[in-house]
């Protein structure tokens, strides 16, 4: 009797193994194939987005997307990327912004969050479109207001990770 | 003769305040300065001098140093903005004092400027620089980068160097 429990224990973890196995490979398989990320200049439209915060989007997005394992990550203009096959070039546009106050938000906690919503879409370099979303940056609590471009710049190299394989990824 | 002897040390004495003008303008404009981002081979938020010298835009924190060449650079803005007084660990503990007395320490604010240096690398690649400084060193690296050649949109935007009347920058004013 007892032996039998532990048999059906057993075949039940080596499903369960299987199972994960079997979803994180058809995952790995979704992800699309690339030699390299370029990452063109943020645009504002027609947004006063203060030049630092354009920047700090900007360079935070490079460094966070090297963070991620992306081993060639070029900057708008790059005459590298020109050759680089399957390149994904990332266009950033900010849809809205609001500055905050870090002195409100230190008194008042609730009130002086800083916002940045950012609409990122992926193509490649045809410019046919691969991925689109809306990012949005924040700092409620603590930081500078600077700091909601490190927040985007998380979440986006995140979405990049999650959608694009590179060839020579760190895992 | 005592009219010849007093023009003679006034003489001497424009011709010192000449070239004392002369030094402080062939001298390189250096002021202190933070890198918060975007310089190749500088970690981030390092404290340093800047300055701009031979053709360069230089900055120095330690032992690091790190040149843009001023032809490279595309835009230089200037802006203001404020920081906390009192410092970041410091700052962070005091929010732990009772009765909410440690907010008390974030309402102490002073003023920096902001300098925003966009350029292009040998490959073509856009970078961005950002520094914090003190008040009013923003305008003169700018007006001296210019001089040098660097593009800046000085003469298009004027108000972006000024504050406001109320003290508080354009960036407060929007909330």
């Amino acid at each position: 009797m007892r032996y039998r429990a532990s048999v059906a224990v057993c075949f039940c973890l080596t499903v369960l193994l299987l199972g994960d196995l079997a979803f994180c490979a058809s995952k790995e398989q979704q992800k699309i194939k690339t030699s390299g990320i370029q990452v063109a200049v943020i645009q504002a439209d027609d947004l006063s987005v203060p030049a630092e915060f354009q920047v700090a989007l900007y360079e935070d997005l490079i460094r966070q997307l090297e963070k991620r394992g992306f081993q060639h990550v070029y900057r708008d203009g790059d005459r590298n990327a020109v050759g680089v096959a399957d390149l994904v070039v990332l266009h950033s546009s900010v849809r809205r912004f609001k500055a905050g106050n870090e002195m409100a938000r230190q008194v008042t906690t609730v009130a002086g969050a800083t916002s940045i919503t950012v609409h990122c879409q992926f193509t490649d370099a045809k410019g046919q479109t691969l991925l689109e979303k809306d990012v949005v940056g924040k700092v409620r609590f603590f930081g500078g207001n600077l700091r909601a471009t490190y927040d985007f710049a998380k979440k986006a190299s995140r979405i990049a990770y999650e959608s694009f394989s590179p060839a020579n990824v760190r895992q | 003769m005592k009219v010849r002897r007093v023009l003679r040390i006034v003489g001497l004495f424009v011709a010192a305040a000449m070239a004392s003008g002369l030094g402080a303008q062939s001298s390189p404009t250096t002021v202190k300065a933070v890198q918060l981002t975007g310089l190749p081979g500088i970690k981030q938020n390092a404290k340093g001098k800047l300055s701009v010298e031979n053709g360069n835009l230089h900055f120095a924190s330690g032992r690091m140093t790190s040149d843009v060449s001023i032809g490279s650079i595309q835009d230089v803005i200037a802006g203001s903005d404020s920081q906390k007084a009192v410092g970041k660990t410091i700052g962070t503990i005091s929010m732990a004092a009772p009765y909410g007395g440690g907010r008390v320490v974030s309402l102490f604010r002073r003023k920096i400027d902001t300098l925003t240096v966009e350029y292009r690398d040998a490959d073509g690649g856009f970078h961005g620089v950002i520094f914090t400084m003190p008040p009013g060193d923003a305008g003169a690296i700018r007006k001296e980068l210019a001089i040098q050649g660097a593009h800046t949109a000085l003469a298009a935007e004027p108000a972006r160097d000024t504050q406001t009347p109320s003290g508080t920058s354009p960036k407060e004013q929007r909330q």
